[in-house]
């Protein structure tokens, strides 16, 4: 063993059975001398079969020893008698005697789940860090672990598998993304979507990056943690490292088909029950259209879906490469909806120099989305329409009845056109360069690209829009591109017990976005679709834009790190941003942190627990973080532009563009920054359990909202501005454990609960002065134009419903109310004053369950998440139980029971408990043990979104944080602010449940 | 070695890609700095004031422009027009109910609409002011345009008066203090004074939709009219003397080529704010306010025609008021409805027959067929959402009718009778023996049902205080609205009107 490799190891080996191991090495081989000697070989696995390169032999009790190499082969020279160690991080060492007559052994090792967590390198930002070193709260979610299945968006992955993460999807359309949240979010306006961080590359789009080319995904939860990204570190920050060259070449297939299908609507009249209602209640004027339609029905379908990756990889001792191709087709369970998705991904690293001094690496993931928005103004028509209309006429027409909001849901999304496709990209290299022993000097350049491209054609004949325009055509494009640049220095240096290191670097970001669009009416002929705009002959002002602008973010950060012995660890960072986006007064922020950790578990006096202690570590840390988000370009400046503001000249006789000033201008504006406290313990026990629980308390300043200012004097009536307050308190715990390690049999399962409290602890300032902030708007919905449901007030949490309370129905089943008084009222005699608080949105309690059981080569696992004690306003169920709507509009089947008569009128009579819990997958799989070296093949069957558990009466509780005013027309989510979340508004597309065949296929050479 | 120089390569690279210029640089829009040194550009500016008058759309109103903001407010609340609920459409927390009833609040989103129309008006044109005033122009070229732009201001605070009274009054672009208010009676002087000072330097000709010489007096002409409502102080012949000043229009033949599509040819109006969908204009969505949904069929017998929302119509009475024979009844739509792709009457959803009523059943519960609806401007088969039909906002008859209410009130009664007869000639109306303030009353309520003006009306006339459908007698405070309450909660420095 030369002295090099003793280094390595030494830097390596960092558990407590490493240690032993080691000291045991040094101490004891100096006392031995060689007997009668024999060579010996022999091949080492890892507990999965692969052969393992890098194991180490030692012979027990002397320094002979070797590592296996690149085929996991090795030789040695042993005493006949004697005994070898094979050891390997991670694994539990194994002790082989060496016998007379055998000279090939084959070892295979076993995972020491305890010590290999603790191995495990964790991205914390310009740099990687042992898991057993980490002072900050962060949470690791292996490649193995990630969530399963149909999946149309890389976020899915993560659902239920880290404490503190909720990952909401608002609806099962394949091409609708999810709402991403750490801890509660700190923001009213700014995206509360976690930074993402793809190998280094800071605030990409998640989705570049498909789910089978990640290695692991480092949540990086509190400020210490997230405050070296400073300015946009307030929210959290995802580190998703994607994997590339191992040694050994393989070709790995991984193939999913699946069908889906809607297992709940809502429980509307039938045409026969719509009859039998007609006929008692003796209405002779309504209109019975013959039909027996279940509109809801009529604009689904069974969904099947496919995706098939595969990836070559290749990896030699200083090189390697891995490329994988992609392809998968999620159709919706609403007719026309899906995506389609073309991914690619290489990467590539090559070591230069004789020690390995210099480290190119590159990477480049593309992908091209196609997929059909829907128009979601469906799902209202669904409910709506009267079940004896038929879809058809007989002469194979779409039906038609004239009404306001009662269009054909099915023409609506057969006679329309939407394409949309939108592509990704994104590049970088990486030069890494080991310089004066210590110290790494790394330089990332990287470009992100991403556009979409829109084609939508209403044609002269389609009802919604078509027809009075005499057929409409649009194309759009909107791009934008994130180049960055990073140069940062690491140096590292152990002395004895001390272990230093630090980190110092410099990165530039230049986000440019642009776009340009155009539309046109009037068709003389359809045929053209949305292929030829000069067609349109109805020209309007506004039908074509084009637009540009620029961003900048500039960054210095450093940090230092101090560990003495492996118990005392010491974490320091700041980093000072400065943005073109804030205002003139405010053109930099520092955001520091610092954080301490401690490993009770190592000190000498709890030798007595090491029997059942594996780990305890108790950690602290405090930052400041910031989130730009919310501020946009320009909005620190006084600008003039065109808006679609024209003017007539009557001398002319023509228009003209108008100039006029855009907004008040704030020159103040800054970033909105969050202070966080994080107290965590880490603990292993019985080398079975590792668990981590974190208490967290964070304020965030300054809070950007668009508050409204009083005209006069101010030129509009809002302005964006740095005013509130918000506070978040909670705590989150993890637990991870091998409940059975058997030889044939395994269970390991994993919990994750997480319990966050809200508060908005400011609204006002010298300047500004807000009471209240009406969110959660009804407008749109009949009757409530303006209405809001919800206010953002001091003490309360952003999402609580605010109204009057409901004391059920009187005798001719009116809603009845209590007034402040607490006396029960009419409707009629309601006064502002008795609307109080009715609960809100943020949940009491968010959990992920996930277990995994291994019976030779059968595996079965489970996994779930649930939300608990959020309330949720069933606004559908408000507007659908309105005794106005019979016989012209259908009503849920309750509705003839519940006896209501009172018009629709927001209350917390529609406020639902909308707790629940859901089995996401359920999968079993058989692994097919291939001869050939090693080589894998495991078939599954899994299904998906199986059962949910709740008592929401509505399609779906798992209702959206950002359904503004439903989801917008093309099925885009809002994905910033919190303002309107938890109102289920006639936007329940379908979540499916899915059952899906697959093929795993690893083939190694 | 090798590695050194690598090092080396990539500190430099440190300091010739550290930059740390974070100027924005605009690409779409330019700053206040860089505009308004050319014509091209201060047209550009000065018509940006011009296409404020048509409002504007956001988060804060949920609203549209013009129809919602004064035209609604003043309508509502007067003796011409309702909106009912019916069923469970336009309850929309009771805003409409209130207006009819006159029992509105402060946080009434109808009046915070009025105010931030007016207010955002104002603010602009300060703006723009301060914009022309950094110019290079000189100031004798800036004399014109300052004029225009604050007789155009002077109308926004002409219709704060009207509608609220005390109003701060802010003029400097600059200035950014909270201001506090000011009295109706400053208000009312600043507004004489502005005008007054702008005319000698309008342009004296007839120019379609600008704020002329013309359009000034008429302003004074409505101020002098309205003067002792809002101040107390009589000033007939003051109103008298501005209509004099007026000159130029003629009433058109037909009442209704003024509110046809292509209107801006009329000879009668004298301001109007133009719309043009090709231009782009939004809002003005008076018909489709009013019409019910199945409307569309009795316009085009393939149903081409925007949507509709069945919220507006006339009070029960209004209809009525008018005789057969009054060419003007037709600004109405009434009674049975007719399919013209079937030419049998349009059936509603319900499966009843379409069939407009004069009386309706309640405010709070109307059906959905009930209510008169308003039809006074054209309603064209393929019309788009956008409307192209320009807004009027005066006319020339407005000035005939004005000078006829002075005489009368100032004993002249035979005086007012040459006016107010070309008015009812056109219509087609006979005249009464003797004119008196009941029939000027009546006759301005034919004349200018549905233009936005009634409730003025109603309160010179001082039946706006009695009881008339769905309201009881309202107290005169009333007679101004509150200022509202978001307004109150971000400025501390305005006060309540008196009995808010």
């Amino acid at each position: 063993m030369n002295s090099k490799n003793t280094k390595s190891v030494l830097h390596q080996m960092w558990t407590a059975k490493a240690t032993v191991l080691m000291i045991f090495m040094l101490f004891l081989s100096a006392g031995l001398f060689a007997q009668g000697k024999k060579q010996i070989s022999g091949t080492v696995y890892d507990n999965t079969g692969s052969v393992l390169p890098g194991a180490s032999i030692i012979e027990v009790g002397t320094k002979n020893g070797t590592t296996t190499d690149f085929d996991g082969k090795f030789s040695l020279q042993v005493a006949v008698g004697g005994a070898i160690e094979v050891s390997f991080i991670g694994s539990t060492t194994q002790k082989v005697q060496i016998t007379a007559n055998t000279s090939n052994y084959d070892v295979r090792l076993q995972n020491d789940g305890y010590a290999l967590a603790e191995v495990q390198v964790v991205s914390v930002g310009y740099g990687k860090v042992k898991k057993s070193d980490l002072t900050g709260a962060i949470s690791t979610v292996g490649a193995d672990d990630l969530v399963k299945g149909t999946i149309s968006s890389t976020e899915q992955v993560l659902q239920g598998k880290v404490a503190g993460l909720n990952i909401i999807r608002p609806s099962g359309d394949p091409a609708a993304g999810s709402t991403i949240r750490l801890r509660g979010g700190t923001s009213l306006t700014a995206s509360n979507s976690p930074l993402i961080v793809v190998d280094g590359i800071a605030g990409v789009d998640i989705n570049v990056v498909q789910p089978a080319d990640i290695k692991s995904v480092d949540v990086l939860k509190d400020a210490s943690a997230t405050a070296i990204y400073g300015s946009r570190g307030a929210n959290g920050v995802i580190m998703i490292t994607t994997k590339s060259g191992t040694k050994g070449v393989s070709v790995t297939y991984n193939g999913l088909s699946s069908i889906g299908y809607v297992t709940d609507n809502l429980d509307l009249l039938s045409a026969n029950q719509w009859r039998g209602y007609v006929r008692q209640s003796g209405n002779a004027d309504a209109v019975d259209y013959g039909g027996n339609t279940n509109w809801q029905k009529a604009i689904e379908q069974t969904a099947i879906s496919q995706s098939h990756t595969l990836s070559i990889n290749s990896g030699k001792a200083d090189s390697g490469f891995r490329t994988s191709i992609g392809y998968l087709n999620n159709e919706g369970v609403i007719k026309k909806s899906g995506l389609e998705r073309i991914s690619g991904n290489v990467s590539a690293y090559q070591f230069l120099g004789d020690n390995k001094e210099v480290k190119f690496d590159m990477g480049l993931f593309a992908n091209i989305d196609k997929w059909h928005p829907i128009d979601y103004r469906i799902f209202e028509r669904a409910y709506n329409l009267n079940p004896t209309i038929p879809v058809y006429n007989e002469d194979g027409s779409f039906s038609s009845v004239t009404g306001n909001i009662y269009q054909n849901p099915v023409e609506i999304l057969t006679n329309r056109t939407f394409d949309n496709e939108r592509h990704r990209l994104l590049g970088y290299f990486k030069t890494d360069v080991k310089f004066l022993n210590d110290f790494t000097a790394t330089a990332n350049i990287s470009l992100e690209h991403n556009a979409v491209k829109g084609g939508t054609y209403k044609p002269s004949y389609a009802v919604m829009e078509g027809q009075t325009e005499g057929g409409f055509a649009q194309r759009t494009y909107a791009e934008f591109t994130n180049a960055q640049g990073e140069l940062y220095v690491n140096y590292n240096k152990t002395i004895d017990k001390h272990n230093i290191s630090a980190l110092a670097g410099y990165s530039y970001l230049e986000n440019i976005y642009q776009g340009f669009g155009a539309q046109r009416g009037g068709f003389v002929t359809d045929a053209f679709s949305y292929n030829n705009l000069g067609a349109g002959y109805n020209y309007r002002l506004g039908d074509v834009y084009s637009y540009k602008g620029k961003s900048n973010l500039v960054s210095f950060y450093a940090r230092a790190n101090y560990g003495y012995d492996g118990k005392y660890l010491l974490t320091a960072t700041v980093r000072r941003d400065g943005s073109s986006r804030f205002g003139e007064n405010n053109k930099w922020g520092t955001f520091p942190s610092a954080s301490a950790a401690w490993r009770i578990s190592n000190e000498g006096f709890m030798e007595s627990s090491k029997g059942w202690l594996d780990n305890l570590k108790l950690r602290v840390g405090y930052g400041v973080t910031g989130n730009q988000d919310g501020i946009g370009e320009y909005k620190s400046l006084s600008i003039l532009g065109v808006g679609n503001d024209s003017y007539y000249d009557p001398v002319t006789k023509t228009w003209s563009l108008a100039y006029s000033p855009k907004q008040n201008p704030n020159p103040d504006l800054k970033w909105e920054s969050t202070q966080q406290i994080n107290v965590g313990f880490d603990f292993g026990l019985f080398n079975r359990i590792t668990g981590s629980f974190e208490y967290y308390s964070k304020t965030t300043k300054d809070l950007l909202y668009t508050y409204e200012v009083p005209q006069p004097p101010y030129l509009v009536g809002t302005m964006l501005a740095n005013v509130g307050e918000m506070s978040n308190k909670g705590v989150e715990l993890t637990l991870n454990a091998d409940i059975i390690k058997g030889e044939k049999f395994n269970w390991n399962a994993n919990l994750t609960l997480g319990h966050n409290v809200q508060k908005i602890e400011k609204l006002s300032n010298p300047t500004y002065k807000t009471d209240v902030i009406y969110s959660g708007s009804l407008h749109g919905l009949a009757g409530m134009s303006g209405q809001y449901s919800q206010i953002i007030a001091e003490g309360y949490p952003v999402g609580t419903f605010w109204g009057f309370r409901n004391a059920g129905l009187d005798a001719d089943g009116k809603i009845q109310y209590y007034n402040a008084a607490g006396q029960v009222v009419q409707e009629s005699a309601l006064v502002d004053a008795d609307k109080t608080d009715l609960g809100n949105i943020q949940p009491d309690l968010t959990l992920g369950l996930a277990m995994n059981f291994t019976y030779g080569n059968f595996d079965l696992g489970i996994s779930g998440y649930g939300m608990f004690g959020q309330k949720a306003l069933n606004a559908t169920n408000m507007m659908l139980n309105d005794p106005n709507r019979l016989p012209s509009f259908n009503v849920p089947d309750d509705f003839l029971n519940s006896g209501i008569t009172s018009a629709p009128k927001y209350s917390d009579y529609w406020i639902e408990d909308a707790s629940f819990f859901r089995i996401q997958t359920l999968s079993l799989g058989y692994t097919l043990p291939l001869k050939y070296k090693k080589s894998k093949m495991r078939f599954y069957v899994m299904g998906e979104n199986l059962f949910v558990f709740t008592s929401y009466k509505g399609v779906d509780p798992e209702i959206g944080l950002n359904a503004q005013d439903g989801i917008n027309q093309t099925g885009v989510m809002d994905q910033t602010g919190l303002a309107a979340p938890g109102i289920d508004r006639y936007n329940n597309y379908p979540r499916p449940t899915t059952i899906s065949v697959g093929l795993n296929f690893t083939l190694n050479n | 070695m090798k590695i050194k120089i690598t090092a080396a390569i990539l500190l430099s690279m440190l300091f010739t890609v550290s930059c740390t210029d974070l100027n924005e640089q605009l690409y779409d829009q330019v700053e206040d700095g860089e505009f308004g040194n050319t014509t091209k550009e201060i047209d550009a500016l000065v018509g940006g004031a011009y296409s404020s008058l048509r409002g504007f759309s956001d988060a804060i109103s949920n609203n549209f422009p013009t129809c919602e903001y004064v035209f609604f407010l003043n309508e509502v609340v007067s003796d011409e027009a309702t909106i009912p609920t019916r069923g469970t459409n336009w309850y929309d927390g009771g805003q409409y109910q209130d207006a009819q009833k006159h029992t509105w609040k402060a946080d009434n989103r109808m009046i915070l609409s009025a105010w931030r129309y007016n207010y955002t008006g104002i603010a602009k044109i300060n703006a723009i002011i301060y914009q022309i005033n950094k110019s290079s122009l000189s100031d004798k070229a800036k004399e014109p345009i300052f004029a225009e732009l604050k007789a155009l201001r002077a109308y926004y605070y002409y219709n704060l008066l009207d509608l609220f009274g005390n109003v701060p009054i802010v003029t400097n672009f600059e200035d950014t203090d909270l201001p506090s208010n000011s009295t109706r009676k400053q208000v009312y002087d600043f507004v004489e004074k502005e005008l007054t000072d702008a005319i000698p330097h309008l342009n004296p000709n007839v120019v379609y939709s600008k704020l002329t010489r013309n359009v000034a007096y008429s302003i004074l002409a409505r101020l002098y009219l309205n003067s002792e409502a809002f101040i107390g102080v009589a000033r007939w012949q003051d109103c008298l003397d501005a209509c004099q000043k007026v000159t130029g229009y003629s009433l058109t033949p037909d009442f209704f080529a003024n509110f046809v599509t292509e209107n801006q040819t009329s000879s009668e109006i004298i301001f109007a704010i133009p719309y043009d969908s090709k231009a782009g204009t939004v809002g003005n969505y008076m018909n489709s306010m009013s019409a019910h949904y199945n409307q569309k069929l009795a316009i085009s017998p393939i149903g081409n025609y925007p949507w509709s929302a069945n919220g507006m119509c006339a009070q029960p009475g209004v209809y009525s008021a008018f005789a057969d024979t009054d060419k003007r009844k037709k600004c109405m739509l009434e009674g049975d409805q007719i399919n013209l792709a079937t030419g049998s009457v349009i059936m509603m959803d319900n499966g009843e027959p379409l069939t407009y009523t004069e009386n309706l059943r309640s405010l709070e519960d109307a059906k959905e067929n009930e209510g008169v609806r308003l039809a006074k401007y054209e309603m064209k088969a393929g019309e788009q959402w956008e409307r192209d039909h320009d807004f009027v906002l005066i006319r020339y008859s407005e000035i005939l009718m004005m000078q006829a209410e002075c005489y009368v009130r100032l004993g002249s009664p035979d005086l007012a009778r040459p006016f107010v007869q070309q008015v009812t000639a056109r219509a087609g109306e006979e005249m009464p023996a003797t004119i008196d303030l009941a029939f000027i009353d009546q006759e301005l309520l034919k004349e200018f049902t549905f233009e936005g003006r009634r409730r003025t009306d109603n309160i010179r006339f001082g039946t706006f205080f009695l009881p008339w459908w769905s309201k009881g007698a309202t107290e005169k405070y009333r007679a101004i609205f509150p200022i509202p309450s978001t307004v109150l909660t971000t400025n501390k420095n305005l006060k309540q009107n008196p009995g808010y």
